[in-house]
């Protein structure tokens, strides 16, 4: 049999895994990677911006690793349209693509709230490279930055820009900052902390335009005066990019390809065209807690999509265990992660709040079992116990914790007994991704 | 294959093993920059050395989105220091709790096993920690099931 086409489209974390899995694997095939910007991870952009990196430092697959790996590449195109029937892709200067098996991970895009000059000049989102480039311009040591949006994206590049503003203000609609990655008690905490280090934070609050003016930027609101910015970062949500399929009804109608959320695809990670596979903010996947069908837009699951996507080009029937949603950001040093259902308004919910120390803890139980979990602590004491990885462990193993739930109820900063005790680590050991041991990335 | 084998009953608790590792890792005699932590189970009983298993999935290094964890010659998942721009995304991703921050250098760091000559089994003073052929085990389970569990029980006011 001829060496089959893999054609990867996207650049991003599910596509780079995918390529470097499928030549770890042996896999010999043709790979064509199509993207619009070259390899890079927006994950350490905030560490490009806070100047620690240099540029090339965020490159994920070099021009020369490519070459090694044998990838065909073509970039600066995005792919118009899919004719799953004829295993044909279009892309947008009209070029053809045939392919034997396609990933689609075309990812997010950052979405600009629909206000009066949100495209305008100086208004910036913080989601690409070329984003970071001009944000890394225009800030300045003296200059007033105003966040709008305070989500987990706005936070990640948020110690950045701490670093490199005069004055920061954040603003968010919501009535409390974080709204998608921690619950009220870790918002009011990490508003605490935010103002002790002189940011103005103000929530709840309806932007209503943004105007030029002696080139700073003038923001008004719905309610109460507004003010002026010398950097306005918009951090208003990601938004996957699915508009080129969802656009193209000839096939939708003809039995192509399903769409919700993201792309319908099976526990193989292939959509209901079973030669196209899709990955990452793209692919609607099954929820290792919950068992849901979900878009989970981060990047670990990326990660282990794309490994898994290039295990099953490569013939070798992997399964995918599911995503288990997690984050982490730092807050100006206070550190904040969440795994799981840690917003499961019906599971069981054991908190523990240090307010002298910002330490707060919350575990939420199903019957003995961890589903979800947040944890707040300055960095200087997260990483004297280290509970954050013991808690993805817990809720990834999902192992009953019998008597030691009550015991995390009277000692709710003792998470390493249970998590001893309870055999997670026998229970852990066996699991991988591939089924299979991993090899080094740089092998 | 060469592992850390943990008995956790000989432990005493005396900490050598996380001197021994800061030095060695750090330069310092500094317990908590050790990658090597001894878990108090009770009270002052008992106790139990904690480090990275050298799991087949490598979850951390899986998770790197700059490849800056990669196998070295002792088969340990290490952290190139240089490649690390401290995301802490490899500190969510491990589910052992056995990735730390060094807050300082804003790094990732974690058990390299001394490059194939553990610090910490030469230095543990009742043969607690040995270096030895075996398999990715878990060496703790039973024995802190055991320990621990008078915490949940009537001793737990003798303990606490």
């Amino acid at each position: 049999m001829a060496e089959k086409r893999h054609v990867i489209l996207g650049a991003g974390t599910a596509g780079i895994n995918c390529i470097r899995t499928l030549r770890q694997l042996g896999d010999t095939g043709e790979i064509t990677l199509i993207s619009a910007e070259r390899p890079y991870s927006r994950m350490v952009l905030p560490y490009y911006l806070n100047q620690s990196i240099s540029e090339s430092h965020t490159e994920t697959a070099s021009a020369r690793q490519l070459l090694a790996w044998k990838v065909k590449t073509v970039f600066g195109r995005k792919a118009a349209s899919l004719e799953p029937g004829q295993n044909k892709l279009k892309l947008d200067n009209g070029e053809e693509v045939e392919y034997d098996d396609l990933l689609i991970a075309t990812g997010s895009s950052a979405a600009r709230p629909p206000i009066p000059g949100a495209e305008g000049p100086g208004i910036h989102t913080f989601w690409t490279l070329a984003d970071a480039k001009a944000v890394n311009k225009q800030i300045s040591p003296k200059g007033h930055t105003v966040m709008v949006g305070a989500g987990f994206i706005a936070f990640t590049c948020f110690d950045g820009v701490l670093g490199r503003s005069g004055k920061v203000t954040i603003i968010e609609v919501a009535p409390r900052i974080l709204p998608r990655m921690v619950d009220e008690t870790g918002a009011r905490l990490a508003t605490e902390w935010l103002e002790n280090l002189g940011v103005r934070v103000l929530a709840g609050v309806r932007l209503k335009s943004l105007q030029p003016v002696d080139g700073k930027t003038r923001l008004s609101f719905e309610q109460g005066r507004g003010f002026t910015a010398d950097t306005v970062l918009l951090a208003t949500g990601i938004r996957t990019n699915l508009d080129w399929l969802r656009s193209n009804v000839s096939w939708v109608e003809g039995g192509g390809l399903k769409l919700n959320q993201g792309i319908v695809v099976d526990e193989y990670l292939r959509s209901s065209v079973p030669n196209v596979y899709a990955a990452g903010d793209v692919a609607e996947t099954r929820n290792l807690v919950t068992g849901a069908q979900e878009v989970h837009a981060i990047e670990p699951t990326a990660q282990e999509h794309g490994r898994v996507v290039a295990a099953n080009m490569a013939g070798r029937n992997v399964k995918y265990a599911g995503s288990l949603l997690m984050n982490i950001v730092s807050v100006g040093g206070l550190d904040m992660a969440s795994f799981g259902s840690w917003d499961d308004g019906n599971a069981e919910a054991i908190t523990g709040l240090d307010p002298r120390r910002h330490a707060y803890r919350k575990y939420l139980f199903r019957g003995e079992r961890m589903v979800g979990a947040i944890l707040i602590s300055p960095s200087k004491e997260t990483w004297l116990e280290n509970d954050v990885g013991m808690l993805k462990g817990l809720v990834q193993a999902g192992s009953p914790l019998g008597g030691w739930k009550e015991f995390l109820r009277k000692h709710p900063f003792e998470i390493k007994k249970p998590f001893l005790a309870a055999r997670t680590t026998a229970a852990l050991i066996p699991r991988t991704t591939l089924g299979a041991p991993t090899p080094s990335p740089r092998a | 294959m060469k592992v850390l084998k943990f008995i956790p009953d000989r432990c005493t608790g005396c900490l050598r093993c996380e001197l021994a590792c800061s030095y060695v890792q750090t330069g310092t005699f500094q317990p908590s920059a050790a990658v090597i932590r001894v878990a108090p189970l009770e009270m002052h009983t008992s106790y139990a050395p904690y480090t990275c298993v050298q799991c087949a999935e490598g979850w951390c290094m899986a998770a790197c989105p700059v490849d800056a964890i990669t196998i070295n010659a002792a088969g340990a998942k290490a952290v190139l220091e240089d490649q690390c721009v401290g995301c802490k995304l490899c500190t969510i991703a491990c589910p052992y709790g056995t990735m730390y921050m060094d807050t300082g250098r804003h790094k990732a760091t974690k058990c390299n096993l001394c490059e194939g000559n553990p610090a910490c089994a030469q230095a543990c003073p009742t043969q607690a920690i040995e270096w030895t052929e075996g398999e990715v085990t878990d060496w703790l389970g039973a024995f802190a099931g055991e320990r621990a569990g008078t915490n949940l029980t009537g001793l737990a006011r003798f303990t606490k």
